[in-house]
C-alpha cells in the first residue's frame, strides 16, 4: 500500500508527457498481470462511426485504417492502462441513421467514447445528441464553417476536427509565395459547404496578399462528378493565371487526367489545397509538377524523420497493400489523445477518469501521431500543423510527392478560439 | 468564339456518347421487354470496374498502351453472362405480372449490385494510367482534344449504327421492332419469347457495361457511378421516347450538349435545367420526342 | 381485434420498462408509419406507384425546420397545420400533373419532381443550408415547451406519446378513408379504370385527390421525424429514399390496411440490427426486396393471408 502511494507521488509530479512514458512502461509489463489498481478489468469500448460507401470512402475507410492499426498497436502494448480496448464499428451514412447509430452505441453498446464521423450533415446532427446524451465524440472529420457554434454554444464532450478555412489559407499563403505574380485566378470547386466555403476564403484571403488579383470564373461540379470537359473547356476559355481547386477525392485524378488530354496545365498554375487527400490516385503521368498542393498534416515522405510515421506506412502497407490516406493520422490521433488524456488522469487521481474529467483534459493535450505532434485547441478544435508543398515527381513511386514543403503551425491557418474568420483574416497584419 | 463553340459542343457530344450507350441499352430492354430497368447505371458501373481490372492485367502482360481498346472492349463483351442470370434468374419470375414489380426487381438488382461492387473492387476510386494519354491529341481549329475523347464519340456512333442496322435489316431486329410493337400478337405467329428476352437483355447488359468499359480511361470507376447515371439515363430516354432507339440518341445529345452549354454559362443551373426539361417533356409529349412504341 | 389492441398497449408502454433505444427506435416508426400509410394510399388503394414521395417527406421535415428557425414557431399543432396546407397545395400542384399519366410514366414523373426538389434543397444553400441541412430543436407539444426535460426523456416520453397519437390518429383517419365510398371508387379505378369511368367515376379527379391525401401524409411523416433526428436535410429527398417507403409497404404487404405499418416498424428494426452486423447489408436488403417481389408480392401480411385461407380452404 505505501509503495503504491510512493509511486503516485512520483508520477503527479512529472509532466504529462513524462508521466504518460512511465505509464507506457508500466502498462506493457502490465499486459500479462491484471490492471492496476482503480482501473476496471473489462475492455474500454470504443464506438467507431465513419463512412465505407461513396465519395467520402476515400476518407471513411483510411480513417477506419488508421484506427485499426491503433488498435492492433495499442492492445499489443497491453492497452490503456492494461485494459484492453474493443472497437464497435457502425457504417456512417444518412443522418437519420448515423444519429441512430450514435444512440445505439451510446445506450445499448455503453460504449465509454465514439470516434469517427466524415460527413459534415451528419457531423452538424450528431454535436448535439452527443451534448445531450454527455457522450464523447471525437470528430475525424465532418468538417464545417458554421461550427457546432449555432447549435450548441460551448461544446463540452464534442471534439471537432479543423474548421473548412485551413487548407485554403495554407494555399493562399503558398500562392502568394511562389506565384506571387498571378493576376486571374479561376476556381473549380465541388457544389457543397467544404467547397464554398474553401472558395469563399480563398478568394477573401487571397485578397489580402495580391489585392490586384481577379478572379474570372468560379465553376461548381457536385461532389461525385466524373466529367469534366465541359468544365476544362470553360477553364480554357477563362484562360486564369491560376486554377484553385478544393476537390478531395477521386475527382482529383480525373480532373487531371482529362486536364492532361485537353493540355490545360502549360502555363497556367494551380493551387490544389486538398489533393493530398488522395495523393495515391494522382499518377505522375497526368499530374503536372509544380502544383501547390495541400496534404493537410498528413505528409508520409517528410516522415522520414519521424519513426512513429514511417512505421505506420510501413505497417499499412503490410497489412492493406496500399498507401495510407490522409484521414489515417485524424483517426489515429482521436485515440491517441484519448488514451492520452485517460494516462494524464490516472496519473493524479488514481483512478480511471470519468467523461466529464475526459472531456476536461483533453483540450490542450499534445500526443504523437503519424504527422508529428498534434493537439486540441481550448474551444475543442483539433489544431494539427499543415503540410503543404509543391507537387513534385522526383520519387520512386508513379504518384506524385510534394518537396519545398511548409508546415505550417495551427495559428498561421486556423482561426483563434472565439474569432470570426473573416474578422480574422482582416486583422492580419502586412509585413 | 469559334474555339468556345466547338470545345462546348465536342465535351457535350463526348458526354452524350456515354450516355447513349447505356441509354439505348435501357430503351432495348424498355422496348421489348417493357421494364425500365434501373439496375443500367449498376451495369455501366461494373463495366467501368472490369475495364480497370482488364487494363491493369494486360498491361501487366506487357500490352502496349495504344491497343488498350481491346482490353476494353473484351471487358465489356465479356460481362455479357450478367444478362442471362439476371434474366433467367430473377426476371423471368415476374414477366406476367403488374410493371410495377418489374421495376422494384430492378431496384433490388441496385442494390445488390452496390454491394458486389464493393466486395469485388473496394472503395476507393479504381483507374488506369498510361491509356488517355497514349492517344495523344490532336488540334482542330485551334482547340486541343484527346484523340481518346474522339475515339468513344466513333465508338458510340459506330455501336449506333451498328444497333440501327440490326433492327431494320436482321431477322433479330425485326423480331425486336415486332415484339416492341405487339407482343402477343409476335408470340401468337411463333416468335420465341424466351429466347427473345434474354437476347435483348443481354443486348442491353452489354451496351452498358460497354460504355463503362470505354469511358474508363478517360476518368476512375467510382462507387457511386451507377446511382447516379440512372437519374441521367432516365432523363435521356424520356426525352427521347421511352422504347426509341433514335430517341436515346437525340436524347442524349441534347442533355449532354445541354450540360456543357450550362457549365460554361450558369454552372449553378446544372442539374437543375435537365429536370426541368425532363418535366417539360412529360408533360407535354409524354411519349418523348420520338417515341411511341417503335424503335 | 384482440391482437390488435394488445398492440397499442405494448407499444403505449414500452418506455416504461426502459427499453431506450428500442423506444428511440419506435419515434422513426411513428413517422413512418404516417408517411406509408399515405404512400399505400396511392399504391395499394388506387394502382399508382410513386417512386418520388420522398419529395413530401422533405416537405414536412423542412416546414418543421424553417418555421422553427425562420418564424420561431415551436407549436407542433400550428407545424402540423401549416404542413398541410402546404404539402397539400404542392401535392395538389404536382399531383395534377403526374396523375394524368400511369404505371411507368407516373413513377418517373414523381421521380423526376422529386429530384428536382431535391436539387432545389442542395443549390439553394442560403436559404436551406445546402448539404448541412438545419438544425430542429424541439417542438411545443400542446403548448407546452419541455425543455426543461434532458432530450432524451422527452424523446421517449412525452415526444413518444405524442407522435403515437398522432399515429393513431392518422391511422384511423386513413381507414375512414379507404372505407368511404371514395375509397370504394379508388379500389374500381385501380382494379380496371375503363369500367370505372363507364360506371360515371371522374377517374382523374379522384387519383389527384388521393395524390394530395398522400401527399399530405407522408409529408406529416417528415414533421414527426425531424425533431427525432435533430437536422433536416436533402438526403431526405434524395430517390432512393423513396425506395424505401416502397419496400417497407412492399414488406409488410400492401394489400392489407396494415401492411404497411407493419412493414415500417419491421424495416427499421431490421434495417438497425443488419447494419451493425454487415458490412454487406446491402445486398441483403437488395435480395429481401427481390424475394418479395418474387415469391411473396403480398408482403408479411400477404402471406399471412394465403395461410389462414390455406386452413379454411384445408388445401
Amino acid at each position: 500500500m505505501e509503495k503504491t502511494r510512493r509511486d503516485f507521488v512520483k508520477l503527479v509530479g512529472g509532466a504529462a508527457l513524462g508521466a504518460g512514458a512511465i505509464l507506457a512502461s508500466r502498462s506493457k509489463a502490465g499486459a500479462q498481470a491484471k490492471t492496476p489498481k482503480g482501473v476496471p478489468s473489462e475492455p474500454v469500448k470504443i464506438g467507431v462511426i465513419t463512412l465505407l460507401q461513396g465519395t467520402g470512402a476515400l476518407l471513411g475507410v483510411p480513417g477506419l485504417r488508421g484506427a485499426e492499426i491503433w488498435l492492433e498497436k495499442t492492445n499489443a502494448a497491453g492497452g490503456i492502462l492494461g485494459r484492453k480496448v474493443e472497437f464497435y464499428q457502425e457504417e456512417e451514412t444518412v443522418p437519420r441513421e448515423t444519429v441512430e447509430k450514435f444512440r445505439k452505441l451510446t445506450l445499448q453498446n455503453k460504449v465509454d467514447v465514439v470516434v469517427g464521423l466524415i460527413s459534415t450533415g451528419n457531423g452538424l446532427a450528431v454535436g448535439p445528441v452527443a451534448e445531450e446524451l454527455g457522450q464523447l465524440w471525437l470528430a475525424w472529420d465532418a468538417t464545417t464553417q458554421k461550427g457546432v457554434e449555432e447549435t450548441m454554444l460551448k461544446p463540452k464532450y464534442v471534439f471537432r476536427a479543423p474548421d473548412n478555412e485551413w487548407d485554403a489559407i495554407a494555399g493562399v499563403l503558398m500562392t502568394a509565395k511562389h506565384y506571387p505574380n498571378i493576376k486571374t485566378v479561376a476556381g473549380i470547386n465541388n457544389d457543397y459547404s467544404y467547397g464554398r466555403d474553401c472558395w469563399e476564403t480563398y478568394v477573401a484571403a487571397l485578397k489580402e496578399y495580391l489585392p490586384n488579383v481577379r478572379f474570372v470564373l468560379d465553376l461548381w461540379p457536385k461532389l461525385g462528378e466524373t466529367e469534366f470537359t465541359s468544365h476544362i473547356a470553360a477553364i480554357k476559355k477563362a484562360n486564369p493565371d491560376l486554377l484553385m481547386c478544393s476537390f478531395w477525392g477521386g475527382d482529383n485524378a480525373i480532373f487531371f487526367k482529362q486536364a492532361a488530354g485537353a493540355g490545360l496545365f502549360q502555363k497556367m498554375k494551380g493551387n490544389f489545397i486538398a489533393a493530398g487527400m488522395s495523393y495515391f490516385t494522382l499518377k505522375k503521368e497526368f499530374t503536372p509538377p509544380g502544383i501547390v498542393m495541400g496534404f493537410n498534416c498528413y505528409y508520409f515522405q517528410a516522415l522520414d524523420t519521424w519513426p512513429l510515421g514511417k512505421w505506420f506506412v510501413k505497417r499499412h502497407l503490410e497489412k492493406y497493400k496500399e498507401y495510407p490516406g490522409a484521414e489515417c493520422d485524424n483517426a489515429y490521433f482521436t485515440l491517441e489523445a484519448y488514451k492520452a488524456a485517460i494516462e494524464k488522469l490516472y496519473a493524479v487521481l488514481g483512478r480511471w477518469p470519468t467523461k466529464e474529467e475526459i472531456a476536461l483534459t483533453l483540450p490542450g493535450i499534445q500526443v504523437p501521431s503519424i504527422s508529428g505532434y498534434r493537439g486540441f485547441s481550448e474551444d475543442n478544435r483539433a489544431i494539427p500543423d499543415c503540410y503543404v508543398g509543391l507537387s513534385t515527381h522526383k520519387n520512386p513511386f508513379d504518384f506524385v510527392t510534394i518537396e519545398r514543403v511548409e508546415i505550417f503551425p495551427p495559428h498561421m491557418t486556423q482561426k483563434p478560439t472565439g474569432m470570426k474568420l473573416h474578422d480574422w483574416i482582416k486583422s492580419w497584419k502586412k509585413t | 468564339m469559334i474555339p468556345d463553340i466547338l470545345n462546348i459542343l465536342i465535351s457535350g457530344i463526348f458526354y452524350a456518347s456515354i450516355l447513349f450507350l447505356v441509354s439505348a441499352g435501357l430503351q432495348l430492354v424498355f422496348g421489348v421487354q417493357k421494364i425500365f430497368n434501373l439496375a443500367c447505371g449498376s451495369f455501366y458501373a461494373l463495366g467501368a470496374y472490369t475495364g480497370v481490372s482488364f487494363i491493369v492485367a494486360a498491361q501487366s502482360l506487357g500490352l502496349p498502351p495504344i491497343l488498350s481498346l481491346i482490353p476494353l472492349l473484351l471487358a465489356g463483351f465479356s460481362l455479357f453472362f450478367i444478362g442471362p442470370i439476371i434474366e433467367r434468374g430473377l426476371l423471368k419470375f415476374i414477366y406476367g405480372r403488374d410493371d410495377h414489380f418489374q421495376l422494384l426487381l430492378t431496384f433490388a438488382i441496385v442494390l445488390m449490385f452496390e454491394d458486389v461492387i464493393k466486395f469485388v473492387w473496394g472503395t476507393s476510386p479504381q483507374l488506369i494510367t498510361k491509356v488517355y494519354q497514349a492517344y495523344g491529341q490532336i488540334d482542330i481549329l485551334g482547340v486541343t482534344f484527346p484523340v481518346y475523347n474522339l475515339i468513344v464519340i466513333l465508338s458510340s456512333l459506330i455501336f449506333a449504327g451498328l444497333i440501327g442496322y440490326m433492327l431494320a435489316r436482321t431477322k433479330f431486329g425485326r423480331i425486336i421492332r415486332a415484339t416492341a410493337d405487339n407482343r402477343e400478337v409476335s408470340e401468337a405467329l411463333g416468335v420465341n419469347m424466351k429466347m427473345v428476352n434474354v437476347k435483348v437483355f443481354t443486348l442491353g447488359t452489354v451496351l452498358g457495361t460497354l460504355g463503362g468499359a470505354l469511358v474508363i480511361p478517360a476518368t476512375a470507376a467510382i462507387t457511386e457511378m451507377g446511382v447516379d447515371l440512372i437519374v441521367l439515363a432516365f432523363a435521356v430516354v424520356v426525352i427521347g421516347g421511352l422504347g426509341s432507339m433514335k430517341g436515346a440518341f437525340f436524347g442524349a445529345m441534347i442533355v449532354g450538349v445541354l450540360r456543357s452549354i450550362s457549365v460554361a454559362t450558369y454552372p449553378e443551373l446544372e442539374l437543375l435545367i435537365i429536370y426541368l426539361i425532363v418535366i417539360g417533356v412529360l408533360v407535354y409529349k409524354p411519349e418523348g420526342i420520338f417515341g411511341g412504341t417503335g424503335t | 381485434m384482440l391482437s390488435f389492441m394488445a398492440i397499442v398497449l405494448f407499444i403505449l408502454v414500452l418506455p416504461r420498462f426502459g427499453f431506450q433505444y428500442a423506444s428511440y427506435l419506435m419515434l422513426t416508426f411513428f413517422g413512418y408509419g404516417v408517411a406509408v400509410l399515405g404512400w399505400n394510399l396511392l399504391f395499394g388503394y388506387t394502382g399508382l406507384l410513386s417512386f418520388g414521395h420522398a419529395l413530401f417527406f422533405a416537405v414536412g421535415a423542412y416546414t418543421l425546420a424553417f418555421l422553427m428557425n425562420k418564424f420561431s414557431i415551436f407549436h407542433m399543432e400550428a407545424i402540423l397545420l401549416i404542413t398541410v396546407i402546404i404539402s397539400g397545395a404542392l401535392a395538389a400542384l404536382v399531383g395534377a400533373i403526374c396523375i394524368r399519366y400511369t404505371r411507368v410514366y407516373f413513377g418517373m414523373l414523381t421521380l423526376a419532381f422529386n429530384m428536382l426538389f431535391y436539387s432545389f434543397l442542395l443549390k439553394f444553400y442560403y436559404i436551406t443550408g445546402g448539404d448541412e441541412g438545419m438544425n430542429v430543436s424541439r417542438p411545443y407539444l400542446l403548448g407546452i415547451d419541455f425543455l426543461g426535460i434532458p432530450k432524451m426523456q422527452f424523446l421517449t416520453g412525452t415526444y413518444y406519446y405524442y407522435a403515437w397519437a398522432v399515429l393513431v390518429i392518422a391511422t384511423l383517419i386513413m381507414y375512414g378513408i379507404v372505407s368511404s365510398p371514395f375509397g370504394h371508387c379508388l379500389k374500381a379505378i385501380r382494379d380496371n379504370p375503363e369500367k370505372a369511368t363507364y360506371l360515371g367515376i371522374d377517374i382523374k379527379r379522384y387519383r389527384w385527390y388521393a395524390f394530395i391525401i398522400s401527399g399530405i401524409y407522408t409529408a406529416v411523416g417528415g414533421v414527426l421525424v425531424a425533431p427525432v433526428v435533430g437536422l433536416v436535410d436533402p438526403s431526405m429527398a434524395y430517390w432512393t429514399h423513396s425506395g424505401t417507403f416502397v419496400f417497407m409497404a412492399l414488406l409488410g404487404g400492401f394489400v392489407n390496411f396494415l401492411g404497411p405499418l407493419l412493414g415500417a416498424v419491421l424495416y427499421i428494426f431490421l434495417q438497425d440490427t443488419i447494419m451493425s452486423l454487415l458490412y454487406y447489408w446491402r445486398f441483403v436488403f437488395g435480395a429481401m426486396l427481390a424475394f418479395i417481389v418474387i415469391a411473396a408480392p403480398g408482403g408479411i401480411t400477404g402471406f399471412i393471408g394465403s395461410l389462414m385461407n390455406k386452413e379454411e380452404t384445408g388445401v
